[in-house]
Parts: structure tokens; sequence; C-alpha cells
């Protein structure tokens, strides 16, 4: 136990330094007693004998010195010591401190913003017992393509042959479900788990219990611990109590923990019920025996000693000898692993893709931030020459010069590093305000957590060293004789080009990048707003109801909608009402492959996308008809109708007439009445897309839609009144119908504008972050610029020079190392420009207008930024500056 | 007169102190004054060298300290052999031995 010996001497002696000094004194002046009593005895005189005592030991103070810095905690104490030095130092400098602590500031800020978004989606671990050991299963496609579902069939056999793991969990991960209780029911969304799903997540309950294994088939829920708090109060007395799960009774068994919402990242999961109760909850459920549908996922726990490359060899296997047994289905198929809880394998590579460009932008930022403090402290380190020369005559080493000022830099991006925690706390809460058009809720909070105040503290280190060394190298080697006499600006006349001028030049040149990239994203931004959606995007309010999930029967369905419809239309203020499945650009898409008798099939894709329509969709929504009619009350049990879009007619029939003809689709013959204009179906920026819209009483009885139906009005005045107008009068009809996705037109035209918004709003930031940081840099060069050359400007003055001589001497010099700049910049911009392609809407990425435009705004920036300082430096009296000589 | 050179071998002092002490304890002086009187005045030992070695082995847990009255009646701090710097004197003087020897033998080669 050496060291915990040392340690607690140290410590004790740290914390009494004055105790310490004290001991070493006394044992001291015992050594001296001793060696002249000896002296004495050997016949010495008392006066002679201390004499010598005292030659022998030297100087008191040095021998004390030696034994303190024999302790580890003398270094500690000298680090201290420099410390206390700069930050009384730091504390006369207010302007110094503050523009350096908002540079680095706003550098740290970017980073940690970006890196909670890293730390909640890459780094973060599920809730569950273990993650280290929890997986997830995919199923590959054409040999080694990622990522799709499981069949349930092929779920059992893993889960019976596979070896590897101690325990094999499947689920599908978005069921609706109106989950209510004398009366008050509300639409949630939740998962089918199998029975064994809580015990291999390993997952710690708030209340209650998981799954039993003989639960399988039970009429048992086990609730999310939001839905717990927000419907049934956080009673704990809910164990054991039947609530209504879609019109069935269910048995409430447990609650999960806080903070756990399901294996997936982004879903919003708030209750599970055992898999096999699928069928009776949701219209449609998947063939449990069937081996093509894919809707399971798969979490799966890895045995105690096994690695997960020996379970992909087993998986290889496995997956062979399934190709064998079932080669129709199970050929060409093989497995993927990844850790559990990570992002879905399919979103994965885009999303990593995406934070990786976000975070190289974002350390874009701080290494100009960085890059200007330097300046600032290269600034500093000549004003403080002669200080370092008296220092360093007095016997400093440079070492120990270097080590101070480093401590100074490292104190200044700490306090950096504070702002910058602040600013991202702010910005994290921004971020979690946005919300993606998704018919399911999704949970895209972002937090400051301790993985990003440990990152944001690694960063400001490091900031610190990287700003600071080369200023605190450069200001510890004066020349010692020159800057005694206070000569510096004359020591070395010839030169012009020094490491302040290319740290602005690069700190421009960058902030050009950065500006660039703003000015692209954001005419993108203005380029998707103003994309010809076709059709209304304002002056509509829609909300749905889900009758299925009251146990609706498709024909009472219908007469629901046409009812509600019917009513609907009648209100004050609606021009138009109509129902539908899906509205366009909501993220709930169907489609099928079509077949038109006579015309060869489309080459490529020939997939198109299916809309329901009630009567009047088309007036509702402003599409205009081109040819034919319009859905009417149309006969469930007619042959069935359908309305197309012109790129359907381009794309299948070669632009002929339609009406009349009749087309398949997934097997199914809809014979053509009307043909309508193109419309946007997805997103924004797809290219056209062939849609067919069916009528909606036909098919909701062949083909029902699990995310509900939608009732959409077209109105005058306000829009407020109207909603509230709607919800009474669908409970008219029904007052146990939940409603939900209450939502106009323009607040969904919002929805759909988030990622070009999103992205815009993120680099506008960057850029002016940039911008910013670089302005302040070319200020405080052109400053310090100003200030060395006062003599010389004096003396220009008293032999004639007019003021506005010496402005316009000032001023040229800065808009050089501007004009460089903007050269060294431009190519890169134009570089990196040509990486933002995918996330952009109609504009190239090299938009004339923005590489146009930005220059100049940077050159009139930096026109500024030097004009102030050439102002100041017309007003030198020619009379100080001759004083000091 | 040349200086004769009195310095210690490096990193020969802390054996040479642990070998005092395995005697009895010892103060300061006492151990300066020992090592000066065995070598015949070969060694001297000035405290700027000694005070921090002995702060050097007691951190380490080889020497330990007590404050106790010299037999000058003044108050000194004694030191003494722990059982870990026993071990060590042992482990040391025997790597000397076979230094010594290595070189006795290069010399009379």
């Amino acid at each position: 136990m050496g060291w915990m010996r040392s340690l607690g001497k140290g410590s004790k002696a740290l914390a009494d330094k004055h105790a310490r000094n004290a001991e070493i004194d006394e044992e001291l002046e015992a050594y001296i007693g001793e060696s002249v009593s000896e002296k004495v005895r050997a016949g010495m005189s008392p006066d002679d004998a201390v004499k010598a005592a005292r030659a022998e030991i030297g100087t008191a103070a040095t021998v004390r010195e030696k034994v303190w810095n024999a302790g580890w905690e003398s270094t500690l104490d000298r680090l201290w010591g420099d410390l206390t030095y700069s930050a009384r130092r730091l504390s006369r400098m207010p302007a110094l401190v503050f523009t350096v602590v908002l540079s680095i500031g706003l550098g740290i800020a970017a980073n940690a913003t970006i890196f909670s978004i890293v730390s909640r989606f890459v780094l973060k671990p599920p809730p569950v017992g273990d993650p280290s050991s929890l997986l997830t299963l995919y199923r590959t496609y054409n040999h080694g393509q990622c990522c799709n579902d499981f069949p349930a069939p092929l779920y059992r056999d893993l889960r019976a042959q596979a070896q590897s793991f101690s325990g094999m969990a499947a689920y599908n991960d978005a069921v609706p479900a109106e989950i209510g209780m004398q009366g008050d029911s509300k639409r949630e969304w939740g998962q089918a788990v199998t029975a064994n799903y809580f015990d291999v997540t390993q997952l710690q309950m708030a209340a209650g219990r998981g799954f039993n294994p003989n639960e399988e088939h039970a009429q048992v829920i086990v609730l999310g611990y939001r839905l717990w708090q927000q419907r049934f109060g956080g009673d704990a007395s809910v164990i054991g109590k039947v609530i209504d799960v879609s019109g069935h009774p269910y048995t409430v068994v447990g609650v999960t923990r806080p903070g756990f919402h399901g294996l997936d990242q982004i879903l919003d999961t708030q209750f599970w019920v055992p898999v096999d109760d699928l069928p009776e909850l949701v219209v449609n459920a998947p063939d449990p025996e069937s081996r093509e549908m894919q809707w399971l996922h798969i979490a799966t726990r890895l045995k105690p000693g096994v690695t997960q490359k020996q379970a992909a060899q087993e998986l290889d296997l496995i997956a062979d000898r399934l190709a064998h047994a079932y080669p129709a289905t199970d050929a060409n198929r093989g497995f993927h692993i990844e850790r559990g809880d990570t992002l879905s394998g399919r979103d994965k590579k885009t999303i990593q893709m995406f934070l990786l460009g976000v975070s190289g932008v974002a350390l874009l930022v701080l290494v100009i931030a960085c890059a200007n403090v330097a300046n600032l402290l290269l600034s500093q380190g000549a004003q403080r020459q002669r200080e370092m020369a008296v220092r360093l005559a007095l016997g400093a080493t440079r070492a120990q010069l270097v080590r101070q000022l480093l401590l100074e830099s490292v104190l200044l991006a700490l306090g950096g590093g504070v702002v910058g925690v602040l600013l991202s706390l702010w910005a994290t809460y921004a971020l979690s305000s946005f919300t993606f058009p998704a018919p399911v809720p999704t949970d895209l909070s972002v937090h400051v957590d301790w993985r990003v105040l440990l990152y944001t503290f690694a960063l400001s280190v490091a900031a610190g060293f990287l700003c600071g060394f080369v200023p605190a190298w450069t200001a510890s080697r004066p020349v010692v004789p020159s800057a005694l006499k206070g000569e510096e600006a004359l020591a070395r006349p010839g030169r012009r080009f020094n490491l302040r001028n290319v740290l602005v030049v690069v700190q421009i040149a960058l902030s050009l990048v950065l500006l660039c990239g703003a000015g692209l994203f954001l005419r993108s931004l203005e380029s998707a707003a103003n994309i010809d959606v076709g059709f209304r995007s304002r002056g509509v309010v829609m909300m749905s109801v889900d009758p299925v999930l009251h146990r609706y029967t498709p024909e009472r369905a219908v007469q629901l909608l046409q009812q509600v419809r019917d009513g609907v239309a009648r209100l004050p203020g609606v021009i138009s009402a109509t129902t539908t499945d899906g509205v366009p650009l909501s993220g709930k898409h169907r489609s099928d492959d079509f077949v038109v008798p006579g015309y060869p099939a489309p080459q490529g894709q020939n997939v198109v996308e299916l809309f329901m329509a009630g009567p009047q969709y088309f007036e509702t929504l402003g599409i205009p008809r081109i040819a034919g009619r319009d859905f009417g009350d149309e006969n469930p049990t007619a042959p069935k109708v359908g309305i197309v879009n012109e790129e359907f007619v381009r794309r299948y029939l070669h632009g002929d007439n339609p009406i009349g003809h009749t087309v398949t689709g997934g097997g199914v013959p809809y014979q053509v009445v009307g043909v309508v204009k193109d419309t946007k179906a997805r997103t924004i920026g797809e290219q056209q897309r062939p849609v067919l819209y069916r009528a909606i009483a036909q098919n909701i009885a062949s083909d029902p839609s699990r995310d509900g139906y939608t009732i959409m009005a077209r109105y005058e005045g306000d829009a407020t009144t109207l909603i509230r107008a709607i919800e009474d009068q669908i409970h008219a009809v029904d007052p146990s119908l939940a409603i939900f996705h209450v939502q106009t037109m323009e607040e969904h035209m919002q929805e759909a504008l988030l990622l070009p918004r999103f992205v815009s709003t993120l680099f506008t930031i960057f850029g002016v972050s940039g911008l910013l940081l670089a302005v302040i840099g070319l200020y405080s060069v052109m400053s310090y610029s100003v200030s060395q050359r006062t003599k010389e400007i004096g003396i220009r003055m008293a032999l004639g020079a007019r003021a506005t001589e010496v402005q316009r001497m000032i001023v040229r010099g800065g808009m050089r190392l501007a004009l460089i700049s903007v050269a060294l910049g431009l190519p890169l911009a134009l570089a990196a420009a040509k990486l933002t392609t995918s996330l952009l809407y109609g504009v190239k990425p090299w938009d004339a207008t923005t590489f146009i435009l930005v220059p100049p705004l940077l050159a009139a920036v930096a026109l500024i930024a030097c004009w102030i300082p050439s102002r100041r430096a017309s007003r030198v009296d020619p009379m100080e500056a001759l004083r000091v000589e | 007169m040349p200086d004769k050179n009195t310095d210690l071998i490096q990193g020969t002092l802390e054996m040479l102190i642990l070998k005092t002490l395995a005697l009895m304890p010892m103060h300061g002086y006492g151990i300066t004054q020992r090592i000066e009187q065995i070598s015949d005045g070969a060694f001297k030992v000035n405290p700027g060298s000694l005070l921090p070695a002995l702060s050097r082995m007691e951190r380490a847990g080889r020497i330990k300290a007590e404050w106790r009255a010299t037999e000058n009646n003044r108050r000194a701090k004694y030191y003494a052999l722990t059982e870990k710097g026993r071990k060590a004197l042992k482990s040391e003087t025997e790597a000397w031995g076979r230094q010594t020897a290595a070189i006795n033998r290069i010399l009379e080669a």
C-alpha cells in the first residue's frame, strides 16, 4: 500500500503547506543543532561551531525547497499557483475573455449539439438489462442485401434451431388500438410481442410483471410508463384491472420502466400485447403460417461465452439448411446481426452519413473559432514580449512560460465549454420540437447527457491546447535586448507574412464555405416551399378516425363515413368535404403493380400509388379533373372503378384515352372512369408517380386501412371553429369514436417540408457563426496592426499625410487578406457543394445565385471590419507617437 | 590542492541510508555522521540530498519516523527501518554485490 501512504501524506501536505514547511524547518534546525553540539564536543568554540555547521548545510531555503519538491504534491502546488495567477491575469482583460469565451462557446455549442444527436441515436444503450449481449437480427436477400423482417414460421425455425442464443423474442412494431376506461377511448400505438419478450430484454418493470410463457394467447397487456401516468394517473392498483382495448377486455399485468418505449430508437411505443392476439386487434393481420409475409422483428440474447462471430457462423449454417428445406421462399437469404437498439438497419447508413457530414461541419466551426482565439492570443503574446523577456532574464525557463500561457488558454477554453453547453441545451431543446410527418408517434427528443458533457470537456481542453500552443511558444521566444527596449515593431521590419495573417485567411476561407452551404440550403428550402405539389395547400382541415378499432364491420364503416361526410358538408363555412385513407405526403403509402390488357408493361418501375377517395375528393383538394367523372356514392358490390392521374396514362396507356379501360392491380380489376392532374404522393421532391384513386366505399371491405380514415373539409373562415364543429359532428354520429391527427393542410405541409427546413436552419446557424467568428478575427488583426504601427502612422501624419490616406492604407491591407481568403475559399466551397446534391430541392449544387452573392457579402463585412480600425488609425496623435520613442 | 571527489555514486544514497538504519534508529545528522565515519571521510552527505531522500523513503514505506529527544535534549525526527525496508536493503545489497563483482572481473582481466 505504498501508493496509498504517499497519497495520504501528499494530500495532507498539500492541504496544509504551511505546516509541512514548518516540519521541514524544524527537522533542518534539529540537524543544524546536532551538528553544532557535536562540533562543540570536539573542542570548537560555540560561535565557530555555528558558522561551520551552517556552511556545511548551505542555504536553508534551498534545502527546504528540495525536500518539498521530493513529493508529488509539489507539482500540483506549482500548477495551482500558475492557475490562480492565470485567473488573476485574465480577470484584468474582460474584453479578451469575453471574445475568446464566446468564440469557443459557439464552436463547442455546435459540436455539443450534434454530439447530443449522435449520443442519442448511436451511443446510448437501451434501458434494458445487459445491453451488450442484446442483438437485433435482420433477414437479407440477394446474397447479403439488408434488411428485411421475418415471417413467423422462420422465427419459429430460428428459435428451435439456433444454439447461440439464450432467448429469442419477436415482435410486430406498430399496432394501433383504442385504449379506454369507462367510455373514455383514445388511440394509442403499441407492439405485439412474443411472451418471452420481457425476459429476452431483461426489462425491469415499474410495476407488475411481463408476460408469462403460457400467455401467448391470453388477453393481457403491459402498459408503457408514460401511458400509465397520463391515462391511469400512475395508479398502482391498475395492475390486475381489466381495460378496454379496441373493444376487447384486457387485463393489465405490468408497467414498463420510465424511458423504455420499445427497442426501436424512434417509435414511441406505449403498450405491449401477446403477438397471437394480433388478429383480433387489427384488420388484415399477417398470416402466422405464411413464409412469404415478413412482419416480425427479432431481438435475441447471446448465450454467455458465445461470441457474435460464432453466432453469425451458426446462422449461416441455418440459412443453408433452410434454403434446402424451403427453396421457394428461403433461397438466397441470409441473416445479419446488429447490436440491439441501434437504428433500424435500413435507416442506419443514411443517418450515420448525415451525422458524419454534420459533425464535420460543426468541427469546421470549431476550427474557425480556434483560429480566431489563436489570433487573439498571438496579439496578446506580442504585447507581453517585454514581460516574457524580463521573466526569462530573471531565470524562468521557457517551459515554465509555455506552461503558464497554455494554462491560460485552457482556462479560457473551459469557460467557452461552459458557454457551449448552455447554448447546446437551448439548441437541443429547439431540435426536440421538430415533428416529422409519420402516422405513428415518434420520439426524436435529444438531450444533453453525461456523454455530451464529457465530449464537451475533452473538446474544450483540446481546443485550449490547439489555440494556445503556438501563441505560447511564440510569445516565450522574444529577442531579449529588443524586447526590453520596446523595439519589437522595428526588430524584424522585413516580415509581412506572419501567422496571424495566415489564421485570418483560414478563418475567412472556411467561413465562405459555410456561408455558401447556408446559401444553397436556403435556396433549396425556398425552392421546396414553392414546389407545385398539385393539390390545395391551404383552406383545408382534416382529422382521422378508425372505425375498425371500434369493431365496425366494413359495411357499417362505409355508412359511418358517409354520414360524417354528409354532416360535415352541411356545416357553415364548409365548401366541400370528402373522405380518404391517406393524405398525400403523410408517410402513409400503399402501392401495387399494375397491368393494362393490350398494353406492354412500362419499363423499369411499374408500381402505382393507391389512394382511396370519397365523393368530392378532387374538389376538396383542388386537383383538376381532365377527363371523365368524379366518384359518386359508388355501389360497394358493383365492379370497382378507379380514377387515374396523367402520369398513369403516360406510362401505362401511352397517352391514349383511358376512359372505359380496365386496369388490374394486385389481382383486382378497376374500370377507369376519370383522369386527374398529377400530384406529389410521398415526398415533395419526388418525380411524378402514377396514381390510381379507388372509391372508398368499394374498398374498405376488401383492403381496409390500418391507419384509419381521414375526413377532409375545404372551408372559408375560421379553422378553429370549424375543427370543433367537425368533431361535434363526428361525435353526433358515434360519441365513442376517438379522433386523431387533427390538422390543417398548412400545418401538414410544414411537416412535409421538415427536412429542407431543418437542414437550411442548421447550416444558416453554422454559416452565421462562422462569419461572426471570421469578422472578429479580421477586426482583431487589423486592430493589432494599427496598434503596432502607431509610431509609423504618427510620423507619416507629422510629415503631412492626410487622415484619408492613412485609412486607405489600413483598409487596403485588410482587404488584401479578405480577397486572398475568397480566392482560396471559393474552390473549397464549390467542392463541398457537390457533396450536398442529394439534400437539395430544385437547386443545383453550383447554384450561380449563391456563389455570386456570398463572396461580395463576405467582402462587404470584411470591409466594415477593416474600416473601424482604420478610423482609429487616422486619429493617431503625432506627438503621442513620437513620445513612444 | 585539487578537490577531493566525495560525491556518492548515483543511486547508492538510499542503500547506504538503509544500511545505516539497520543498526539502530537515527536522526538525520546522526545518519550523516555515521556514513562519514565508516567511510573514513570518503563520503560527505549534505542535508540538501539527505532530507529529500529520507522523505521519499518514508513515503515509499521503507522507513518510518517519530519525533524524539536526542542525547543533547533537542527534539529531532528519528528514522527506523521497516520490514519492507529490510527486504529492500537485502535485495539492493545483493544487486550491488553482483555489480561490483562484475566490475572487478573486468578490471582484473
